[in-house]
């Protein structure tokens, strides 16, 4: 039945709409025009609400093995918060990294209606599609892991063209259905296999004879070539490292002025003043992402409590592994493709590096001028879960309780901090902006992060109250494609999602070369190697929906 | 019908390079392959004694009636255990799915196997690489038993001994430590074998963790041999460290695989060293992963609550199942059709290799198409990494186990 939602106020900054108070009409699973619709529609009054489209988590660690690997490793965590399943709902458990369904529903309650698992291996995209399609609620998609692959190496080694290499990236992202091209730590995880303990990114790898500048240069050069709308998500070099603020910005100038991401860029905001030799450079970063208008980058804030991390940088998860807690952790060459570590954290705000790595966040967020290029995230589980997202997007709107966490942080982290002196609250719109509109822009989600007629239904209602947080934890209502799956922050109906995903062109004859390649050294054949759409579909347990390229 | 890259997934390895042609029912592997992959093609023969009906005590019936009666059980049962899981992904989903509803323990034929393994995961965490990472990069191998090679014959070919690796060299030393002759290996040129005069591969183990623990001391009465792996390893650039935890003791399988894990940890603040853990050869690291990213534990996990629990002495099935502790057993194996239950409950249903002869005791017996021959399906390899692709070439009426365990669901 259609449904006409009646008297919102409407944050779409897609069309510029600030608030404005308008009805919503929704037909089958699309956003239509409120005054077609006939008065035997399902009305539904919201005139104490105000409505954005479904959030969108653009980087968020949900499925593939190197979160299998944490949600083993987390077992106390998953005792912890284990729950009953009912006629709606699976059962499942975990806080930190939750089990699949209990991820899906877990997002679906806050109004999220799309989630981008930003590190599948190519030889493990099955499993990551697999999880994925278990996830339930909302939309997914994954970005295909390269950059530290052999093959990628050898063709720059072998001075491939770009045009070659294009075709690489373009045949990768075909055979394991992803919707972007994500690099951590290039050629760094590569150079750790053969034991190098650091690799910087004007450092030539003594293993590949390349430097990660290079890897990142031609790899955002082939996303920008093949059309692809979703820039070459990076995880810089050097994570965690004090005084990395000098690679992240060598790092934005690697693509030479095409569209880059740099990702969880707080983890990469290091400077190394004062006494403890660690310090915040948000300004630097924040800075030279105001002038640089081809990057975009999301935070990876930190919140306080126990999560785990859960990366592909092998290199730099071995380097923090010792900060870790509760002291375990696993590290994982594989496939000549990648690798992963996996290394519990618990933050602690009377912690000097944990309250300052909190306070970078914010500062980075609070300097970035423009709304539509950075986004809200906590790296999950890197930071925090996810489900802290309303408490941080209430320190965001919210100064005076900003400032009353910080007064509580280590002290002297609060004295090298800026954050006090920033007065700069997030409005609604920019909230909107950086959790709906700008992620379904730069991921070419043409029909979703807004309301406009013939989007798809994917609508979130809060009920407008004083405390921030508890409302965007439980929205009065959320659509998915138009059906009505979480009232008053429970879940009313489960659905399943679809499998956002990228097909760019290619020359074909690049398969010569792969055959040879996987015949020579790999341990699966190139045909089973790619995941066909009927695969997706019959095996794996999800639609494929294919966006289109544009090339430049 | 002549089908290539057919994926076998009678051991942890998952070859996907097969050659193997169809006949109506009859099914040929063509390749050059191990022993172990000729017998799972072998077995998916189906003649005039398989059973393409299900059975209620023996009987034939309709899928229906056996359904039914199927549901009957599961709804007249106290407490109930699901096992075996030798079966692709889609039958593990399904069979999660029935055990949450029917509030049962859910377990793998091999759960006692897997328990040291993931205790030890969930404790300290590990150090692993995957078969092309091996392949391709190791300079040295250890492999602690020699009766890993008969339990994944086509390792030697695909992943120790490869005719060319990416970095163009294929000399590597290959070590094979046990604590039984083998006068093969010892006679094989291009295998170092050492015989050790320890009681167990598990001592020979603990030994060599003390040498790269930081009390070390070169006075400790250490095997020769021991120390001179330990110097390969040293020496080595990038060394794996390969075992099987079914060749160690039950009662000290883990303690065995801390030792491994500590000793690679340590080994790792200046050399690059791995492990590469082998199994998988019933299905079981597919039916874990699911169990993993379903319900956020290992197998074995009980719904009794309602909400998922894991506890591997409470909930080991076959334990319960011998101390009848549960009164319904469902087992589910679609691989081989020997993977009959060792342990039996009052009432029992059994999803099925068609080939499979069940015990009277078995009250339903739904036979089932096997997955990579009847169906389509997806198998994970025994890194937990790669994901495989089990084909369909083979056209009957059989349903697939997913199809059975969903009608069983919807008819409670």
């Amino acid at each position: 039945m259609a449904i006409k939602l009646v008297g919102a106020q409407i944050y779409d900054p897609m069309h510029q709409i600030d608030g404005k108070k308008m009805d919503i009409g929704i037909d089958q699973e699309k956003i239509c025009d409120a005054d077609s619709l006939t008065p035997d529609c399902e009305s539904i009054d919201i005139s104490d609400c105000f409505v954005m489209a479904g959030a969108i988590d653009l980087h968020t660690h949900i499925g593939g093995g190197k979160v299998n690997i944490a949600r083993t490793m987390m077992i106390e965590d998953h005792q912890a918060h284990s729950h009953h399943g009912d006629h709606q709902c699976r059962s499942g458990s975990g806080h930190a990294v939750p089990s699949t369904f209990t991820a899906g529903y877990r997002y679906a309650e806050m109004g999220y209606t799309a989630g981008f698992e930003p590190a599948v291996l190519p030889v493990n995209a099955r499993q990551a599609h697999m999880e994925m399609a278990d996830t339930p609620m909302i939309d997914k998609g994954g970005y295909v892991l390269l950059g530290n692959d052999d093959f990628l190496l050898q063709m720059m080694r072998d001075g491939a063209s770009q045009s070659a290499i294009n075709d690489y990236v373009a045949w990768v992202l075909n055979a394991s259905q992803c919707i972007g091209i994500k690099v951590v730590n290039a050629g760094g995880v590569h150079a750790f296999k053969f034991n190098q303990r650091r690799l910087d990114v004007d450092e030539v790898s003594t293993a590949s004879g390349v430097t990660p500048r290079q890897i990142v240069n031609v790899l955002s050069r082939a996303v920008y070539e093949l059309g692809v709308t979703h820039p070459l998500h990076v995880h810089a070099s050097n994570l965690g490292v004090p005084g990395n603020f000098e690679t992240t910005i060598a790092t934005m100038g690697a693509a030479e002025g095409v569209p880059i991401h740099l990702t969880h860029i707080q983890f990469h905001s290091y400077g190394t003043e004062g006494d403890m030799k660690f310090s915040s450079a948000a300004c630097e970063i924040a800075e030279a992402i105001n002038k640089n208008k081809n990057v975009t980058a999301d935070v990876g804030q930190i919140m306080f409590g126990q999560t785990v991390t859960t990366s592909g940088d092998t290199m730099m998860q071995y380097y923090g592994h010792e900060h870790g807690s509760p002291k375990k952790w696993t590290v994982m060459d594989i496939e000549c493709e990648m690798g992963c570590g996996v290394v519990p954290f618990r933050y602690r705000d009377k912690s000097f590096v944990n309250a300052l790595q909190w306070s970078i966040g914010l500062e980075i967020f609070l300097q970035v001028n423009d709304p539509w290029r950075v986004f809200l995230t906590t790296d999950h589980p890197n930071g925090a879960p996810f489900t802290s997202y309303p408490h941080l997007i209430k320190l965001l709107m919210n100064r005076s309780f900003r400032n009353d966490h910080l007064s509580n942080l280590h002290p002297e982290a609060q004295r090298m901090s800026n954050l006090s002196s920033m007065d700069r609250e997030y409005s609604l719109y920019e909230i909107a902006i950086m959790t709906r509109s700008a992620p379904a822009k730069i991921l070419g989600l043409a029909d979703q992060g807004h309301l406009a007629i013939g989007a798809t239904a994917n609508i979130t209602v809060y009920r407008k109250q004083d405390d921030i947080e508890k409302m965007f934890a439980q929205p009065a209502y959320v659509f998915k494609n138009g059906t009505l799956i979480v009232k008053d922050g429970k879940i009313v109906e489960t659905v399943r999602g679809v499998t956002h995903v990228v097909k760019p062109e290619y020359d074909k004859s690049i398969e010569k070369s792969l055959g040879t390649y996987f015949d020579k050294f790999q341990t699966i054949s190139l045909d089973n190697f790619k995941i066909s759409n009927d695969e997706m579909e019959e095996c794996i347990g999800s639609r494929v929906v294919e966006h289109p390229c544009t090339k430049p | 019908m002549q089908f290539k890259h057919i994926t076998c997934p009678q051991c942890g390895l998952l070859c996907d390079d097969l050659d193997v042609s169809v006949d109506d029912q009859d099914v040929t592997l063509n390749s050059n392959s191990s022993p172990v992959c000729q017998q799972f093609f072998v077995d998916a023969r189906l003649t005039a004694k398989s059973a393409l009906q299900p059975q209620i005590k023996g009987k034939p019936c309709t899928l229906d009636e056996a359904v039914a009666y199927a549901a009957k059980l599961h709804a007249a049962s106290k407490q109930s255990v699901i096992s075996g899981l030798i079966a692709d992904v889609q039958a593990c989903r399904s069979a999660f799915a029935l055990a949450e509803k029917t509030h049962s323990v859910i377990d793998h034929a091999n759960g006692q196997s897997m328990r040291a393994s993931t205790a030890v995961m969930q404790r300290y965490g590990e150090v692993r690489t995957t078969l092309a990472e091996a392949r391709n990069r190791a300079d040295c191998i250890i492999l602690f038993g020699a009766a890993i090679l008969e339990k994944f014959p086509r390792l030697r070919s695909r992943i120790l001994q490869p005719k060319e690796t990416l970095s163009g060299d294929t000399e590597r030393k290959i070590i094979v430590v046990d604590v039984v002759e083998n006068t093969d290996l010892a006679n094989d040129e291009d295998i170092d074998f050492f015989h050790l005069p320890l009681a167990s591969l598990e001592i020979a183990i603990q030994q060599l963790q003390y040498l790269a623990s930081p009390c070390a001391s070169t006075e400790t009465d250490i095997d020769p041999s021991i120390r001179l792996i330990h110097q390969h390893i040293l020496a080595s650039n990038y060394s794996v460290l390969t075992w099987t935890a079914t060749l160690f003791a039950k009662n000290t399988a883990e303690q065995t695989l801390q030792n491994l894990t500590f000793f690679i940890k340590e080994t790792m603040k200046t050399k690059r060293c791995v492990g590469l853990p082998l199994s998988g050869s019933r299905g079981e690291i597919t039916a874990n992963q699911v169990s993993t990213w379903q319900t956020g534990f290992p197998l074995p996990v009980a719904f009794s609550s309602g909400a998922p629990e894991h506890n591997p002495v409470i909930y080991d099935a076959e334990t319960m199942l011998k101390n009848s502790e549960a009164d319904l057993l469902t087992w589910i194996s679609t691989y081989s059709s020997d993977d009959t239950p060792k342990q039996y409950a009052n009432a029992n249903i059994v999803i099925g290799h068609p080939n499979m002869k069940c015990d009277q005791t078995v009250d339903v017996f739904f036979p089932v198409g096997i997955p990579g021959i009847d169906q389509r399906g997806l198998a994970c390899r025994t890194d937990a990494v790669a994901t495989l692709p089990l084909h369909s070439i083979r056209k009957n009426d059989l349903p697939s186990a997913d199809h059975v365990l969903n009608l069983i669901f919807q008819a409670l």
